[in-house]
């Protein structure tokens, strides 16, 4: 979206196909946004409203790229409706890849329960249920968990089982989560397990410490090595690395944050522009070029790596600035 | 590490009414910790002790309050300050375990080390009685109480004949103050 | 690496073989005769002949975890147990997960560190015998699971409404890669359990190693052995079930044979029969009980084989 909207603020047309009926990607699933606890819906309005309004933006929502024809300097782009399967075919003279990220599928972690256990679930899908909890009109101090354990790197930092790498973002968004149960039930125990907590950013570390410091939740240095079933509620069971010794606690609800993978449609998509992808499906960019993937192919956020709101919105941007100035360049 | 440790700990089971403590008593607030272990590596006697200053930290947040006070560390600290100097986030280290020899003194706990235990008996004694410490006099009960007679022997001589030494200590003038400071503050915490 | 790590049965066995060499394990036939008895009855049933060589030694794994020797003399045991099948021109099947463990795991070394293996041949060839890594190591809990439909067709006796409590054991689901099922939530004996007529039951220490570890329980056994136990096997208890399956005897002797002790020490009330499900499956096919040699267990099958009118 936002580039998108510098594009058009710099006077070339833009055209945002998306898959979804609504625009915003995984943005519209959350609840509240760190550091700040800002609700992310303001800036998904805020945005569309700018977008509907220019006349240099065209929305297609519910449309699928089928294929796609390099041309001299752009490329045909085959286009399909997902809602009365027309099919139609578009001139552009750039891209802008922003297909996003989605969860990694964790049953693979037998040992922590997800489809086994009802109260075990993604961070993602827990996010939800915060939306629902925030939102309920009535009352929901019933519904309360008496304790909710939050396990942070499910399938990050894992060479075993998941991927290697770093889903960077998690880190914060647990803190947030941990943060937001406590406001909306204090009596609620709540503990994150963590390796590390990465809070490089501004306001980041003061985020987290406001979080365990005066939220009070319980931070626990370890990665829990079962969830097993007691009485009714889920014990989830670690060491407390910082003293050697194994400790245990009894929850009603696991979240896990799980790593951070592109969507499978993004390999395909870039296939169809030249791009390239790595190993694990993110999009890779050129030597020098952050953003650019290939010749009029520029790609921003989630599709390239994990990142945060902010970091999205500057790739975003960031990608704009290579279209304009390939623009000025035909000119 | 922990003798009470012997089967996995249920945490949402554990108050810690020490972490409470500390943060009325001394605005002590455990929660501050970054467990970087600065204090720890800069321990003078972390090297000996069973609990380095990261891992006391971590037993107040356990609520672990008999390990603390029957820890070796507690009475082999020797509070040079350097923990709480370290520390990122200002936790007084020296303090808690101020605290915590006077809580086990109350409760009775012994040192791990006798003699230790003996020694601060001794010297507390030697203040009651004459309102300050005779180093002489403390040497020599301590030996005589160890009965470690001939240790040191050499040393105390030389440092006689260099008049470093005085045998007979004086009491202080008001002596009967400090003995009635000593009862009210006994008569209250029941030592 | 963690793709390969769950491969379905079918995948490990495109065929199933007439004759397989069956591996003695040291505490499974001393121990549990019982037990080999019910595995060669029920690979007989199966169509599956099984020879043994009574040349065979230990497998060497109490040894080794003991520190009794040096690893280097275990490698050649292997081999020379290892070369005698090959002789044979068969595959190995193990019904001890610690014989699997061992096994697996030094064939695996001396087939990546080719001076092992020559050091082992070298050491073996004063009796005329050489390893050459050919005989593929299996357990013979693998072969139930590729067969599962089998047995159920073979099923005269359904065990019906006894709960059974599954002990996978530890060295088997230990290893990385070409395991039947995922190590963190294993179901497939529960699977094999409910083919047989019987109830699973998920209690909650369901996973958690039996404490023997092949060895500690001699070196090790009032420190930890005995507590660890103690808290399997009354979270079994606690959740009702009336029978326990291994499949290593080392695990059985662990399970069943401290029960009475744990019982003087801490008082409990623990009275579960501990049995190989290699002879819950015997049982089920209607191989008699005086066949499957119950007499060596501590805790009496009485109260069970009563309940399924035996």
């Amino acid at each position: 979206m936002e580039a998108a909207l510098r594009i058009a603020q710099a006077g070339f047309h833009a055209v945002l196909v998306e898959k979804e009926p609504e625009l915003g990607g995984t943005l519209r699933d959350l609840h509240s946004s760190f550091p700040r606890w800002e609700n992310p819906r303001e800036l998904i309005d805020h945005r569309v409203g700018l977008l509907t309004k220019s006349r240099r933006v065209t929305i297609r929502t519910q449309t699928a790229v089928t294929s796609s024809a390099r041309q001299k300097k752009g490329f045909r782009v085959s286009l399909k409706s997902l809602r009365n399967e027309n099919e139609d075919e578009l001139d552009v003279d750039a891209v802008v890849l922003t297909t996003g990220f989605e969860l990694m599928d964790v049953s693979v972690y037998g040992e922590y329960g997800y489809g086994i256990y009802p109260g075990v679930m993604t961070s993602l899908e827990f996010e939800g249920q915060l939306k629902k909890w925030a939102q309920s009109t009535r009352e929901i101090a019933a519904d309360a968990p008496r304790g909710v354990a939050l396990i942070q790197c499910v399938g990050s930092r894992d060479r075993s089982k998941g991927n290697p790498y770093c889903s960077k973002i998690c880190c914060m968004y647990t803190a947030k989560q941990a943060g937001l149960v406590k406001d909306l039930f204090p009596d609620t125990r709540v503990y994150v397990f963590y390796m590390d907590y990465r809070a490089s950013g501004k306001e980041y570390e003061e985020f987290v410490r406001q979080v365990i410091e005066e939220k009070h939740v319980r931070y626990i240095r370890g990665r829990p090595a079962k969830v097993l079933p007691e009485d009714g509620r889920l014990l989830v069971r670690a060491e407390d690395t910082l003293m050697g010794i194994p400790v245990e606690v009894a929850v009603d609800m696991v979240i896990l944050a799980s790593a951070i993978v592109p969507r499978p449609g993004t390999r395909l998509l870039a296939g169809m522009f030249g791009a390239r992808t790595d190993e694990y499906g993110f999009i890779e960019s050129e030597l020098h070029e952050p953003v650019r993937s290939a010749d009029r192919v520029f790609f921003a956020g989630g599709c390239g790596f994990a990142i945060e709101t902010t970091g999205a919105l500057n790739q975003g941007a960031s990608a704009a600035a290579g279209v304009i100035a390939l623009f000025n360049e035909d000119r | 590490m922990g003798p009470d440790f012997h089967t996995t700990i249920r945490l949402e089971r554990l108050e810690s009414p020490l972490k409470r403590e500390l943060k009325d008593l001394f605005g002590i607030d455990v929660d501050t910790c970054l467990e970087c272990g600065k204090c720890s590596g800069g321990c003078s006697n972390g090297h000996v002790f069973d609990y380095t200053p990261r891992k006391i930290v971590q037993l107040v947040k356990l609520g672990a309050e008999e390990t603390l006070m029957k820890m070796d560390a507690l009475w082999i600290c020797l509070s040079c300050q350097l923990c709480l100097d370290r520390c990122p986030s200002g936790i007084d280290i020296p303090r808690i375990l101020d605290y915590l020899r006077g809580k086990a003194r109350m409760k009775r706990i012994p040192a791990r080390r006798p003699a230790i235990g003996l020694f601060h008996e001794l010297m507390i004694e030697q203040i009651r009685k004459t309102g300050r410490v005779s180093e002489v006099g403390l040497m020599l009960r301590f030996k005589a109480a160890t009965g470690e007679y001939m240790k040191d022997a050499g040393i105390g001589v030389k440092l006689f004949l260099k008049g470093k030494l005085n045998p007979f200590s004086p009491s202080v003038k008001n002596v009967e103050e400090v003995r009635r400071l000593y009862d009210s503050a006994s008569k209250r915490t029941k030592t | 690496m963690s793709r390969q790590r769950v491969v379905n049965p079918e995948e490990k066995f495109p065929t199933v073989p007439g004759t397989v060499f069956l591996f003695r394990s040291c505490t499974g036939s001393l121990e549990y005769p019982g037990t080999e008895n019910a595995v060669k009855e029920t690979l007989a049933s199966l169509g599956i002949q099984a020879l043994m060589d009574p040349d065979q030694t230990c497998c060497s794994g109490y040894l080794l975890t003991c520190s009794a020797h040096k690893p280097e003399v275990s490698l050649a045991i292997t081999a020379r147990n290892l070369s005698l099948v090959e002789k044979k021109d068969l595959d190995t099947y193990t019904f001890c997960n610690g014989c699997y463990g061992y096994l697996s795991e030094l064939s695996h070394i001396m087939m990546h560190n080719p001076a092992y293996l020559q050091m082992a041949n070298d050491l073996i060839a004063r009796w005329g015998y050489r390893y050459e890594g050919k005989t593929r190591i299996y357990h013979v809990q693998e072969m139930w699971y590729r067969l599962r439909e089998t047995i159920g067709e073979k099923v005269v006796r359904p065990l019906s409404g006894l709960k059974v409590g599954v002990h996978y054991g530890c060295h088997y689901l230990a290893k990385q890669y070409g395991i039947l099922d995922d190590g963190g939530y294993p179901t497939f004996h529960e699977e094999i359990v409910e083919i047989l007529g019987a109830t699973p039951v998920f209690y909650k220490e369901r996973q958690l190693c039996c404490g023997y570890a092949v060895g500690r329980g001699f070196t090790h056994r009032e420190e930890t052995v005995q507590p660890h136990l103690f808290k399997k096997l009354t979270s079994a208890r606690d959740a009702g079930v009336e029978l326990i399956t291994t499949v290593c005897p080392g695990c059985n002797v662990a399970l069943d044979r401290e029960q009475p002790h744990l019982g003087k020490r801490y008082g409990a009330d623990l009275k579960i029969p501990v049995i190989d499900l290699s002879q819950l499956i015997a049982l089920a096919m209607g191989v008699p009980p005086q066949k499957l040699g119950f007499e060596a267990n501590t805790i009496p099958l009485d109260v069970v084989l009563k309940k399924l009118g035996l």
